[in-house]
């Protein structure tokens, strides 16, 4: 009887350290990037070259394709990605926005300049946290996007056969 | 893209190979006939399996394929090969498939070398070791496959954390797991044990060598972790009392503990349920602590970032173990009813016994420092953390008799008797404390419990070199593993009352000047690298009109973007001579620090000596058979 | 009168529970008076009173807030709210800089002014204490 009631406590005792450990589990603990965002991220950010701020829902409200583009001037592969997205910028049924990221500005601008402007809109990500909020592995790193939801990511730097499948979808 | 798949498939067959190896070994259990050479077969072919897919990831890692999550997350191809391979278990999921392998292949060992046994003993360990092993291949299948594959193919990888590119880093985990997992063997056959009521001296001088394979790599393992800790992080410590080098500690105590309660099972046949609550305690230790490293529960200094979700798996495979032993150690477990009536106050076992209720009082201490934040923080929502002082101030009075007690155990004997010579014993005891005096002398705080501290570290020191010329190799490895001890004790306490640093900002071409020591900051070098930029500083210290060179580096990694500072160490046999230097913001100023540790080595060899004790006491089973 | 077996095991008992006792007491004592809590700046900013003990702070270091000098480094602790002034001379960890997560340990000279012991470094960039980011999230 004695060493019934012995037991009993004991098993009560783990089960509450379980449930503790539980609740301190869910009570979470990182700041890691979301592997699978499926609707886009809300938030607010600088525009490049202007002092305004917008709201990501101001950005993608239109029934339309977007292309979120996060670059930098630093990052060698935006350079080569970056002819296909002025020649995606054509394209009238897509808007491409830049999200340059953990970037010098006078450096982003000498860039844009020096290779042309695909993007409508350039918001800035100065300490890298947008980007996390989409849960961006890096740069260059893209999301298709329509009606708030994202389509496709595309880690890694885009190429001819990538555009043709982003082509392929707005069609 | 071929090694992954190989990898995963043959992770999905290595799951599948447990069926047969239940399947049989139900049916042999039944049956009175010897054990089933099938079984053995089959837990081969799971080894390997498990053996392929890990090179598998392997391979994956030395040709960088970044079709691979996994390897694209922790590598880059600029990585010198070797950190290459030992980014396969520097990541979560290379990790646990490591501890899949070792599982794997503890359990085989076991099969083949405890052929002598209880064949129902033999297969109900196994069978207690696949509940272990399905549980684990489920977690790495469902939530951390290493294997996951990425499309579009990145062309390069984001790279592995360069804090973790250390040879004592790269080493640390596979020897810690050893460590922990040997605890599996000891849990699964502790369970089979009290099932069958098998818990003999038989039983208990087989599985003391499973203890002491074990405790040898668990000691090596938080060894390589502080080595890791002293000369990566260069914060010039060893130990912090993190949590997460806590956790390493919890086993490390209880496995110690049960060493020696081993040894009084294995000559007495008594304490049959302190032996069972021990070797429980140890695996479950080893998985909670796997927990809160993982599930990022706690917040460590050393904690790297993570997936909270798995924790939950983590933890509920966790308290399905214990709550498995629970039910087993109170439904099978008969007490030894002939215990008490052989105890007396002045015996081996009295003495070994009390320190084993200092070590689980250390162990507690342990515990709830690490686990009351996480408590408190649940309950109240405080957020806090428990610092250092916290457990000087509990564990550090009670070496003081722990050590007494270490140094006269062995001197005593078995059942009763009294103590021969005791007079030597205590002439020794004033020796130590006058010379302990002696040292201490100049140091004004806490001088007291100083003196006595290490009067009664000194006093072990002296008894076990007392006991090596007079014995010989009589109980070597004992008397090793002891004065390896007290040697650490020693060393850390004289290391931290006689440390001296110095800590300040200058530029290239300042020097600074306290006190003790005069720094001069020479000249800066810059070197480029496979996978970083080395930035060489050049310092001269001054100190008691002896001149010292000493050139630390900063490593700016390329990938990830990181800087790392790499401490530039000079040891000899009496101290270590450490300095780091630190940018920040990228300005003119560095942040420098110099210190001078006494005895750092001796921290080092002692720990050695620690292991060799265990290495001995292995070796000694095998010739006395 | 009891038998010598029973009388042993009886002071073998009370010993235990003594211990036990005592080793409770002595750890929850020492818990009391070495547990190091933690605030985020705003928490400071509705703190009534405030004591000498050692707390410690946590939330981002803010942009262009770092400056440094040959005994110690300044900055500025911000949880996006209110914002605290932090001195200190001492080791600053590889992962400190700004826009990242910091925790530093020390004590409140007044509300607006820490003076930090220590500053606790990470391993890994993507990491952001559990504290910080709670302190970050409710803003």
């Amino acid at each position: 009887m004695r060493n019934r009631i012995i037991y009993s406590l004991i098993v009560i005792f783990f089960l509450f350290v379980f449930v503790i450990l539980y609740k301190g589990l869910s009570n979470s603990n990182l700041y890691t990037p979301k592997a699978n965002i499926k609707s886009i991220p809300e938030f607010s950010s600088e525009i490049f070259l202007k002092k305004n701020t917008v709201n990501s829902s101001d950005i993608f409200n239109k029934k339309n394709y977007y292309l979120l583009n996060i670059w930098a001037s630093w990052c060698l592969p935006c350079r080569d990605e970056h002819p296909l997205l002025i020649n995606l910028s054509k394209n009238q049924k897509i808007e491409i926005i830049g999200l340059n990221y953990k970037d010098n500005l006078n450096n982003a601008n000498k860039f844009i300049n020096e290779l042309g402007n695909p993007y409508s809109t350039i918001l800035l990500d100065r300490d890298g946290t947008k980007a996390i909020e989409w849960g961006a592995f890096g740069v260059p790193e893209s999301f298709l996007i329509y009606d708030n939801k994202i389509v496709k990511r595309y880690i890694g730097p885009l190429n001819l056969k990538l555009i043709d499948e982003i082509k392929n979808y707005i069609k | 893209m071929l090694y992954s798949f190989i990898g995963y498939y043959s992770l999905i067959f290595g799951l599948f190979i447990s069926l047969p190896i239940f399947f049989f070994s139900i049916k042999n259990f039944k049956t009175d006939a010897v054990l089933d050479p099938k079984i053995i077969t089959f837990s081969f072919i799971q080894l390997f399996l498990v053996i392929i897919s890990f090179l598998g990831l392997v391979f994956s890692f030395v040709y960088s394929d970044f079709s691979n999550e996994t390897v694209f997350n922790n590598s880059h191809t600029t990585k010198p090969l070797f950190y290459k391979i030992s980014g396969t278990w520097g990541n979560h999921e290379g990790s646990l498939l490591l501890w899949l392998v070792v599982l794997t292949l503890f359990i085989f060992l076991f099969l083949i070398k405890s052929k002598g046994l209880l064949k129902k003993y033999r297969i109900l360990t196994l069978l207690f070791q696949q509940i272990i092993i399905i549980g684990f291949f489920i977690f790495l299948i469902k939530s951390s496959n290493p294997f996951n594959y990425i499309f579009p193919i990145p062309n390069e990888g984001l790279g592995l954390n360069p804090i973790l590119q250390d040879p004592a880093l790269a080493i640390h985990p596979p020897i810690l797991y050893l460590g922990y997992v040997g605890s599996s063997i000891i849990f699964s056959s502790v369970l089979a044990a009290t099932t069958l009521d098998y818990i003999t001296k038989e039983w208990a001088i087989h599985i003391k060598s499973w203890i002491l394979i074990s405790w040898v790599f668990l000691t090596l393992g938080i060894l390589l972790g502080s080595i890791w800790a002293y000369y990566e992080l260069g914060w010039g410590g060893f130990w912090f009392w993190d949590p997460v080098e806590n956790v390493s500690l919890m086993p490390w105590l209880a496995l110690t503990t049960l060493l020696h309660s081993i040894i009084i099972l294995e000559k007495k046949s008594i304490l049959s349920s302190w032996v069972i609550i021990l070797s429980i305690a140890t695996f479950t230790l080893s998985m909670c602590g796997t927990f809160l490293v993982r599930s990022g529960i706690l917040n460590s200094v050393h904690t790297f970032a993570n997936d909270p979700e798995r924790g939950l798996f983590i933890l509920i495979f966790l308290f399905i173990l214990i709550f498995i032993s629970l039910f087993i150690f109170f439904i099978y477990h008969k007490t030894d009813n002939k215990v008490s009536n052989s105890f007396f106050l002045l015996s081996k076992e009295t003495s070994i016994l009390v320190n084993n209720w200092f070590m689980m009082y250390f162990l507690s201490v342990i515990l709830i420092g690490t686990v009351y934040p996480i408590f408190l923080e649940v309950i109240s929502s405080q957020k806090i953390s428990v610092g250092p002082p916290f457990y000087h101030k509990l564990i550090i009075p009670f070496l003081i008799p722990f050590l007494i007690f270490m140094a006269i155990g062995p001197q005593l004997k078995w059942i009763k008797g009294g103590l021969e010579g005791k007079l030597n014993l205590l002439i020794f005891f004033i020796i130590s404390l006058l010379i302990s005096f002696f040292i201490v002398k100049n140091f004004k705080d806490n001088f007291l419990i100083n003196t006595i501290l290490i009067g009664s570290a000194f006093y072990l020191f002296s008894i076990t070199i007392r006991d090596f010329l007079l014995k010989k190799l009589k109980n070597i490895h004992q008397n090793v593993a002891h004065f390896g001890f007290s040697l650490l004790i020693l060393s850390i306490l004289l290391n931290n009352i006689f440390s001296s640093e110095l800590i300040t900002n200058l530029k290239v071409g300042e020097r600074f000047k306290n006190d003790k020591f005069e720094i001069v900051f020479n000249d800066l070098k810059k070197f480029e690298q496979k996978n970083y930029v080395s930035f060489k500083g050049n310092f001269l210290i001054i100190h008691n009109q002896k001149k010292d060179e000493l050139k630390p580096e900063l490593r700016v990694y390329n990938q990830p973007n990181i800087v790392t500072s790499e401490a530039d160490i000079k040891t000899n046999l009496f101290s270590d001579k450490f300095i780091t230097m630190n940018t920040v913001k990228n300005e003119e100023y560095f942040n420098i620090r110099y210190q001078v540790k006494p005895f750092m080595i001796w921290i080092w060899v002692s720990v050695l000596l620690i292991s060799l004790g265990g290495i001995l006491s292995l070796n000694k089973k095998k010739y006395e058979k | 009168m009891y038998g010598r077996k029973v009388k042993l095991r009886f002071f073998f008992i009370v010993a235990i529970i003594l211990s036990v006792i005592l080793s409770v007491f002595l750890v929850l004592k020492s818990l009391e008076e070495n547990v190091v809590y933690f605030k985020s700046p705003s928490d400071i900013k509705s703190l009534g009173k405030f004591g000498n003990e050692k707390i410690r702070i946590g939330g981002m270091v803010k942009q262009d807030s770092i400056k440094i000098k040959s005994n110690q480094v300044n900055f500025i602790i911000t949880d996006l709210k209110s914002e605290i002034n932090v001195t200190y001379s001492g080791v600053v960890p590889n992962l400190f800089s700004e826009g990242k997560g910091v925790v530093a340990e020390g004590y409140l000279k007044d509300k607006i002014f820490f003076e930090a012991t220590k500053i606790l470094a990470k391993h890994d960039e993507n990491y952001m204490p559990p504290e910080v980011k709670a302190a970050l999230e409710n803003k």
